[in-house]
Formats: C-alpha cells, sequence, structure tokens
C-alpha cells in the first residue's frame, strides 16, 4: 500500500488531458522532495465534475481539489511546505488562480 | 472546506434544483458558522455509491465546534434538500465528517480552527468570492 497518493478532482474542461501528466509528475517530485517517497510509489488519480454539478459559494465552481493522503506523523511545517509547493506547482502548470485550488495533506 | 457531496441517482435532480441546493447550503452553511461564501463546495455525483438511502448527503467539515452546531447544520442542510428536490425523507440520508483545519489550504492560506478566524481570512474569503 502506497503511504501518499493523491486524488484530484477538476470541473470538466478546466484542465485539459494533456496537462494531468506533467501535474502528476509534479505531485510526485514535490512528494519525494518534501517527503521523501519514490515518484513510483505515489499513485494520482483524476477525476471530473460534470459541468452544473459542481458549485462554489453557490455559483459554479472553477474550483479544482488536490487531496493528498500521507502517513501521520509530518510536522504541520512540512505539511504546509507540502500543500504550499502544490499549490505553486499546480498554478504554474494549470494556470489556474490560488482561488481556483484547494489543496489538503490529509494523514491516513 | 466545507465541502459537500450530495449523492443522487442518475438523473433524478435537474440543474434549476442543483443551484438551487447549492445556493440553499451556502446561505445554510454560513449562517450557522460564519464562514466566508467562498468556501462553500456543493457537488452532486452520480456515482454508484452504495449508501441506505437513494439520496445521501456527505459532508466534510473543520473540526470543533459544538456538537448543537453540528446537528443543526445538518439537519437545515438536509431539510433544504428535502424542500428543493422533493425527495421523500426516507429516501434521505446523511452525516458530516470533520477534519483537522490545518490539514488544508484554501486560496493560498492553511485553514484556520473553528473560532480563530481572522480580519485576513475573511477578507481574502471575500474577495474571492467577489473574483
Amino acid at each position: 500500500m502506497s503511504r501518499v497518493s493523491f486524488n484530484c478532482t477538476m470541473q470538466e474542461g478546466q484542465i485539459g488531458e494533456e496537462l494531468r501528466a506533467e501535474l502528476a509528475a509534479a505531485l510526485q517530485q514535490i512528494t519525494q522532495d518534501v517527503l521523501g517517497e519514490s515518484p513510483d510509489d505515489v499513485p494520482v488519480t483524476f477525476s471530473d465534475i460534470p459541468s452544473g454539478y459542481g458549485f462554489r459559494g453557490g455559483e459554479p465552481s472553477t474550483t479544482s481539489l488536490v487531496r493528498g493522503s500521507i502517513v501521520g506523523g509530518v510536522t504541520q511545517e512540512v505539511r504546509e511546505d507540502f500543500m504550499r509547493r502544490i499549490c505553486d506547482s499546480w498554478m504554474e502548470i494549470s494556470g489556474c488562480t490560488v482561488d481556483e485550488l484547494v489543496v489538503s495533506a490529509r494523514d491516513v | 472546506m466545507p465541502y459537500y457531496r450530495c449523492v443522487v441517482p442518475k438523473d433524478s435532480v435537474p440543474y434549476e434544483q442543483r443551484a438551487a441546493v447549492a445556493k440553499a447550503f451556502t446561505d445554510i452553511h454560513c449562517g450557522n458558522t460564519g464562514a466566508p461564501r467562498s468556501f462553500v463546495h456543493v457537488v452532486f455525483d452520480e456515482a454508484d455509491d452504495r449508501w441506505a438511502t437513494p439520496y445521501f448527503l456527505d459532508g466534510g467539515n473543520r473540526a470543533g465546534r459544538s456538537e448543537e452546531v453540528k446537528a443543526e447544520l445538518l439537519s437545515d442542510l438536509m431539510g433544504a434538500f428535502r424542500e428543493i428536490t422533493g425527495v421523500a425523507e426516507e429516501d434521505f440520508s446523511g452525516r458530516i465528517t470533520e477534519g483537522p483545519a490545518k490539514w488544508t489550504m484554501e486560496g493560498g492560506m492553511v485553514l484556520p480552527e473553528p473560532g480563530e478566524e481572522t480580519e485576513e481570512w475573511y477578507s481574502h474569503g471575500q474577495a474571492a468570492a467577489g473574483g
């Protein structure tokens, strides 16, 4: 069983298929850099919320959610560094704004 | 956060109702907790999940609120859903699970614990809603 995994949920049409391999590679590299896990052991899955099925603040959403599951025991400082690097990388690759992204790193 | 996932049968809830539920959930959540509107996420999922009822509300919130607030919130959300969609009470159930706020970063900021929100956080939430 992997010690770290990601489930990424995007709104349909927000992030094209061509970017997903790059996003996955970035998440795996950050995991290696911050948590020391081999990229090969970090599964990343993507799913789309169909248009008209996702809302934020009561309005149609353009927000992506990157949900990481990590083995517990890291300090909050490390967790924040991990999430911030993911934010920065995801925005750079996808072109989304900081307000269009939610990142979590939950203990499993 | 919060993240409210409504599991519904395929093609059972039209867009107008989904939009109305999303707005109602946002109103209710913000009214009960004081959170900025832009932090309320509502998703409809026609997944083939196996719950006790055909319709299910699977909510995720920051931990730290009182049992009273949580119970009232869930009751209000489920009531609004039923009122808007016409789903029978026996066909709908739900829960709200919680996790530490510090495990989530939204708008580039780590979420504060309930009751520890700062002016900066509220301001950012309002800016996000307007942008």
